[in-house]
């Protein structure tokens, strides 16, 4: 996990604490659809059973 | 030299730096320390390790698969405006001839058998020209189709009415319409008189989940993009594609934007955006923007065909003319030698596997110079090949390579920021799935 370095620093009059060492990465897949389609049903499909606007 | 394995920046973000494998678009996100530095924790380190192998191999899967899944037909070469950017010769749209109604059923029997069990329905895309010119007979083709195919249709919406609204809803076809810009007179000199016709179609949608602008950014209407975000949204659309113009024809060199502005207004209609979509109810996303971010956090979920490398054309998708030759995107139409057959005597199969289409397949960034040393090379795909082989060398970067490379370094920052979901619709974003985070 990632580790937290606590200790702080007097600086400028003022106590600081360091930057976390943080990192954020991740990665995302589609859970329906997959390579390929056009843009037209494209972020969030138009779907048949969905009731019309 | 091609860079393999990660690359590590730390100027980029202000008060963060980030970690990239441009092959397999592995990131992480770093704070800086007091002293500007940056560390890489070991969870980061660790994490690429693990998932390198799998992501190479779903990215090369991604990217070199002929995985066809549309197909964009157009049924007319002819089209009721003269928009001076148009990839389709002023020529061909004025004497180009138009399908009739047997030749595209013949087509989409044609189709339809090539995707026999597939186990999804492919999409077909009526397009360029003007496909509304031939209503009766795409109307007639959707309806008779509809068990087979999903379809979409892009039109200057000139002789859309409102019996047809209700139509293409009912059908749920995807709808693109085109709009350069807010203000009539700007718009009209690009998209040539349809400012009032489209406006009222959109309206006459009234927020249909199925419909996008296109708009094409071009020295008439850059200034004016945020402003072009602000309208749509009152207008309810949920989603403007913001596409650089094409410089394929010549014609069209003469509304070029200049790259540096383009990229800035972009940025801020992008952050309009974001920031409409969070303070109403009512959420708008710039898709070509989202496929960017998407291009980051996922990017085998990409939809858009443009800026993966190889591109879609002639490997995702095709287009057959209203001649019936079989193009590897509609971008080709005014460029010679690239029919991969046609569609009234040869095979799809045969097209797939024809010299123009494999020449396309093979068009990838680490063939390009440039490219392959770019960390950003498999975000932007360096499009287009077909804009590129008129201005001479397919195997040169984008046109428009700063205005994405600017692009690319926001999305990043939107991302340390955690503002990207708002980039998407909400049922698209839950629709994905986390096969790894920190």
């Amino acid at each position: 996990m990632r580790r937290v370095q606590k200790k702080c620093r007097k600086q400028n009059g003022k106590w600081t604490r360091p930057a976390k060492p943080g990192a954020i990465s991740y990665r995302l897949k589609c859970a329906k659809t997959a390579n390929g389609l056009s843009h037209f049903v494209m972020y969030g499909d138009v779907d048949k059973k969905q009731a019309l606007v | 030299m091609n860079k393999k394995g990660l690359v590590i920046w730390d100027e980029r973000l202000a008060d963060k730096g980030f970690i990239l494998d441009p092959d397999n678009v592995f990131w992480a996100i770093l704070c800086k320390g007091e002293d500007g530095g940056i560390t890489i924790p070991a969870q980061a380190l660790s994490l690429y390790e693990k998932t390198r192998d799998s992501l190479d191999g779903q990215m090369r899967d991604f990217r070199f698969n002929s995985n066809l899944t549309a197909v964009y037909i157009d049924p007319t070469d002819r089209c009721n405006a003269n928009c001076p950017y148009c990839y389709v010769p002023a020529q061909i749209r004025k004497n180009g001839r138009s399908m009739d109604r047997k030749e595209l059923a013949f087509i989409l029997e044609k189709i339809s058998k090539y995707f026999e069990g597939e186990g999804r329905k492919a999409v077909i895309v009526f397009h360029a020209s003007e496909p509304l010119l031939v209503k009766d007979i795409i109307f007639e083709a959707i309806e008779r189709f509809s068990a087979h195919f999903k379809f979409g249709l892009q039109t200057n919406a000139i002789l859309l009415e409102k019996d047809d609204v209700e139509f293409l809803r009912s059908q749920r076809v995807g709808v693109g319409i085109s709009l350069d810009s807010s203000d009539p007179a700007a718009n009209d000199r690009s998209r040539t008189g349809n400012f009032e016709k489209a406006v009222r179609a959109i309206e006459m949608f009234n927020g249909y989940e199925g419909l996008n602008v296109i708009t094409t950014i071009t020295k008439f209407n850059v200034t004016g993009l945020t402003r072009m975000v602000r309208f749509l949204h009152a207008k309810k659309v949920p989603c403007v594609l913001m596409n650089p113009v094409r410089l394929t024809q010549k014609s069209s060199h003469a509304v070029r934007p200049n790259e540096k502005a383009m990229a800035k207004y972009f940025i801020e209609a992008v952050n309009e955006a974001i920031g409409l979509s969070r303070r109403t109810k009512h959420r708008i996303i710039i898709g070509n923007f989202s496929n960017i971010i998407l291009g980051i956090v996922a990017p085998t979920a990409r939809r858009l065909m443009c800026d993966i490398s190889p591109c879609g054309g002639g490997r995702c998708f095709f287009t057959i003319t209203a001649a019936g030759e079989m193009i590897p995107c509609g971008e080709f139409i005014g460029l010679k030698g690239f029919s991969g057959g046609n569609i009234f005597r040869d095979s799809i199969e045969d097209a797939m596997g024809s010299s123009p289409f494999r020449k396309i397949r093979s068009r990838f960034v680490e063939k390009i110079d440039e490219c392959k040393s770019c960390a950003f090379r498999n975000i932007c795909g360096a499009p287009c090949p077909a804009e590129l082989h008129a201005f001479g060398d397919m195997f040169q970067p984008s046109v428009f390579c700063e205005f994405y490379k600017a692009v690319i370094e926001y999305a990043f920052r939107l991302i340390a920021q955690g503002q990207e979901r708002y980039c998407f619709r909400e049922e698209a974003f839950n629709n994905l799935e986390y096969e790894y985070k920190i």
